[in-house]
């Protein structure tokens, strides 16, 4: 629409009251009958369905997922906005949280909130015009392998996130080695450990070396969800990520800004994801300096 | 006071297995052209888009593919059943299907343990196939 001049700028919006509305309590107390007689219910029990497998086929689990909760609750202390702002999250904390859908306890679950996000998209052209640093759209792959939990034969892989992946960065025409953070979608901290196996980062069962000593955090050499992510600032579906990702290639986070304050590299590159479903849908973005 | 049981809700393609499983069998719909055994039910063959199937009675084993223990209250009618056991199970014939594990203790399962099917009558209406370890 934008190539075509039916438009200039497309506002891309989510707003949701999720502490109080119904929206959100939805995806969380609500499924079909023929699951809800069983006792399952939401999106938790089906990203613990897909857990458990991986921690049965490459040994994910709690050793894995605590470098990623606390990782981006570190992230979250520096970002005045995030929920959890205030609240640092030590390993004792993590393991200590109330079993939830096990093997997720509360804090491998991501923030119900109030609260929204909007990004505007324009040209390249005319966004060298604006106020701000322009930030360009250099790849996107999408990929939605299916509709039914129970049918899935994904859960530990192949996800969405392995075409997804590498359709974005053949369209960007980079590699993995160009990524100067990652902004993931984390509803749970599964699904950064699958998403970002899927994607290459690391060999599948490797996650729990590549995660721990730092590698996200402040300081750390691949710094992944610098706002808090869905886990620590705030869940806003797949904007999180995305507003967080163009925000910081502009330059305007503050004290969590990417670069020598946080003592990371300055971005030129940074890899958002985005997935629907459990598992089921996957979207992947690449953002770059303009 | 617990609340009323949750049951299933039946559709003209889910009708013939609920109704199966009131009588203690669990019965799948069978491609005619590629012998696809599928769930859920449907009105074509997701492999190969055929129209014919006849339903099968499956023999009731299966593995657990995957498994979660709920030890939160979701909805008031588990409030009891805490913590209660969901998984999927792989089933011999090859469906998934969405269910409980039930007379094991949830540390002692498994991926991939063995399981067969158990009857849970939960009304005059209803009777969910749940599974439990295959003894031995």
């Amino acid at each position: 629409m934008l190539d075509a001049g039916i438009c200039n700028y497309v506002a891309i919006s989510y707003g949701h009251s999720g502490l109080w509305g119904g929206g959100m309590r939805q995806l969380l107390f609500n499924t079909r009958p023929s699951e809800a007689c069983f006792g399952h219910f939401g999106a938790v029990g089906r990203y613990a369905l897909a857990a458990q497998r991986g921690m049965h086929e490459f040994s994910s689990g709690p050793e894995t997922w605590k470098h990623i909760a606390m990782g981006q609750r570190k992230w979250a202390n520096l970002n005045p906005a995030a929920i959890m702002h205030a609240k640092p999250m030590s390993e004792a904390d993590y393991h200590g949280a109330p079993l939830v859908v096990e093997p997720f306890r509360l804090f491998d679950s991501c923030q119900m909130n109030d609260g929204g996000r909007a990004i505007i998209v324009t040209s390249a052209e005319r966004a060298r015009d604006l106020k701000h640093r322009p930030v360009l759209i250099m790849g996107m792959g999408q990929h939605n392998p299916s509709n039914e939990i129970a049918q899935a034969r994904y859960l530990a892989g192949p996800t969405g996130a392995h075409k997804a992946g590498r359709a974005a960065f053949a369209m960007a025409g980079i590699g993995l080695d160009d990524v100067d953070a990652c902004q993931i979608y984390d509803c749970f901290t599964y699904t950064v450990e699958i998403t970002m196996q899927e994607y290459g980062f690391f060999g599948r069962g490797e996650g729990e070396n590549w995660f721990q000593g730092g590698t996200i955090e402040p300081g750390g050499t691949m710094p992944v969800n610098t706002s808090g992510g869905q886990l620590s600032e705030a869940y806003f579906m797949g904007l999180t990520p995305i507003a967080e990702a163009v925000m910081q290639l502009m330059g305007r986070c503050g004290p969590r800004q990417l670069g020598p304050e946080t003592r990371t590299r300055e971005p030129q590159v940074i890899l958002c994801s985005d997935n629907g479903g459990a598992l089921q849908s996957h979207s992947c973005l690449i953002f770059g300096r303009g | 006071m617990a609340k009323e049981k949750i049951v299933p809700a039946p559709d003209a393609d889910s009708k013939p297995f609920w109704e199966a499983c009131r009588d203690h069998k669990l019965k799948f719909q069978k491609c005619a052209a590629c012998g696809e055994v599928r769930w859920p039910a449907s009105i074509l063959c997701p492999q190969c888009h055929c129209r014919d199937a006849r339903w099968i009675e499956a023999s009731g084993r299966g593995i657990i593919h995957t498994f979660v223990v709920y030890h939160q209250v979701f909805n008031p009618a588990f409030k009891d059943q805490i913590p209660y056991v969901v998984a999927v199970v792989e089933l011999e014939e090859g469906p998934r299907l969405l269910t409980n594990i039930v007379d094991s203790p949830p540390e002692s399962l498994s991926c991939d343990l063995p399981v067969e099917v158990v009857w849970d009558d939960i009304s005059e209406e209803f009777s969910l196939p749940k599974f439990r370890p295959l003894p031995g």
